[in-house]
């Protein structure tokens, strides 16, 4: 077959892909792509540490200086309102922003920056980051190019995804595991009960929930202790279930 | 502003995953990725008619977590019941990749599967498992009707989307309860209840344990030609009983 052949050629790609992912390398990708597509000077992308802190995670561009203004904006800018209000912030021109963020908008003239926009970086409900663009003309990004750069926020989002199904596997498949199999077991174990007290699924679930409520215990422990069999809980036939 | 990337290694890959998950964030429509959204970029780019993902669990050896479409879907149920095919040889082994399924090879080694698997619909398979690390998830089918192998492209973007896939199951698996208000029940829970339903029901009219029950189950779903969850709902509305072994209509196993 001829697919064989070309499975061979794929296997060994596919036994690499995952744990070949760097997700620094990417999102440093991503910033190079933003600025091509989007037609801006620059562009950063900024996500929270554990201690609720923005931090500089890559940059369209190494440049020191760039990358100061970046990690200003840890502490004053737009990118810190974009993260904090989780709406986009665009100013359309840096001359009249002094005011309110005065360090940055000096340090962005000093860069030759007149216009910046930040989108956030959505994790589920929870704002996680912030995408950064500079741009040395001054003016608004269009609605297009809002949505592109929305866009290429979001598909950095699944690059931490990624990462993090990566660096934690472990617990996140266990954690998989014990989500799915419990669903499986609640449901076996409305089976059991439906046919031992001859109700219908519904109700046996009813029951199973007012079982585990009065006993304390979690419903899908209740369910696992019924399908092994070490819990009988309900009266009626008793059948002797192997395992 | 950086018109070269020297350094970083394999920005053609990185390419591919930007792209795909381009495609993947725009189904998505800004809302959280799910494991549907990974099925139909698949469906999209791959150039299959159908996708589906399933995982490998301990209560049960597959469970279907999404299915692009009622084919996807019922060559899912297939491959449960049977316990043959690509789909079940990727979830130990490498990816598995049949560009005809009417291919004498493939009647060797699926008997069943293959000739039940063209009847049902699909002229190529190819079964992608999802492996983060050595740990094993489960598969990512997609269908064709039409035989013909898979390109190349087409198969490298079918990889990172399976990647995707785990990535997505993962997250949605550590997600916590609260933030599945957006979600319908459907989506975060199980496709067929009732197969799971009928096992728990079939324990007590046999007294056997789950995974004999399940087998008994596939076992007659297969005798009588039929669905397993089709099986599974009538044993559920107790139009269909299940009698120890040698009493019933499931002639074998």
């Amino acid at each position: 077959m001829a697919e064989t052949q070309l499975a061979d050629v794929f296997v060994e790609m596919a036994d690499t892909l995952i744990d070949d992912f760097d997700v620094i390398e990417f999102l440093h990708m991503l910033t190079e792509r933003c600025v091509e597509l989007l037609g801006v000077s620059a562009a950063g992308l900024l996500l929270t540490d554990q201690r609720d802190t923005l931090q500089v995670v890559a940059a369209s561009s190494e440049r020191t200086r760039l990358l100061e203004l970046f990690q200003l904006q840890t502490d004053q800018g737009p990118c810190l309102d974009c993260f904090r209000t989780g709406q986009p912030v665009s100013v359309a021109d840096l001359a009249l922003t002094t005011a309110r963020w005065p360090r940055f908008t000096a340090a962005s003239a000093e860069v030759g920056f007149a216009s910046v926009h930040a989108l956030p970086m959505r994790l589920r409900s929870e704002v996680i980051g912030a995408l950064n663009l500079f741009d040395v003309r001054p003016g608004a990004l269009d609605e297009g190019k809002l949505r592109i750069g929305q866009a290429l926020a979001d598909v950095a989002t699944i690059g931490l995804l990624q990462q993090r199904a990566i660096h934690r596997r472990d617990i996140l498949t266990e954690q998989l595991q014990t989500a799915l199999n419990s669903r499986v077991l609640i449901e076996q174990a409305k089976g059991i009960l439906a046919e031992r007290l001859q109700v219908e699924v519904g109700e046996a679930f009813a029951i199973l929930r007012d079982g585990a409520r009065s006993r304390n215990r979690r419903l899908s422990e209740l369910s696992q202790a019924i399908v092994d069999g070490s819990e009988q809980f309900a009266p009626g036939p008793v059948t002797n279930l192997p395992g | 502003m950086d018109e070269d990337n020297p350094g970083f290694g394999d920005p053609m890959t990185s390419d591919r995953r930007l792209r795909l998950w381009a495609v993947l964030a725009d189904a998505a429509r800004g809302g959280a990725v799910a494991v549907d959204h990974v099925c139909a970029t698949a469906v999209a780019v791959t150039g299959v008619d159908s996708a589906a993902v399933s995982v490998i669990l301990d209560a049960t050896p597959r469970e279907l977590m999404y299915a692009t479409d009622r084919t996807a879907s019922e060559l899912e149920d297939l491959t449960l019941t049977l316990g043959e095919g690509p789909c079940v040889d990727a979830t130990t082994g490498g990816p598995v990749l049949v560009a005809d399924l009417t291919e004498p090879e493939c009647r060797n080694r699926w008997p069943v599967f293959a000739p039940a698997a063209v009847l049902a619909g699909a002229g190529a398979i190819f079964a992608l498992p999802l492996r983060v690390g050595g740990i094993r998830l489960g598969v990512l089918d997609l269908y064709r009707a039409r035989v013909g192998d898979l390109g190349g492209e087409q198969l490298a973007d079918a990889l990172v989307l399976a990647d995707t896939a785990c990535a997505v199951l993962l997250d949605e698996a550590t997600r916590p309860g609260g933030d599945r208000d957006d979600h319908s029940p459907e989506r975060t829970g199980l496709r067929h209840p009732e197969v799971h339903q009928a096992t728990g029901m079939v324990m007590v009219q046999m007294g056997v344990s789950a995974a004999v029950a399940l087998i008994r189950l596939r076992a007659y779903a297969y005798s009588q030609d039929r669905r397993l969850h089709d099986v599974a709902a009538d044993v559920v509305a107790r139009r269909l009983r299940l009698e120890p072994a040698g009493t019933s209509g499931d002639r074998n196993g």
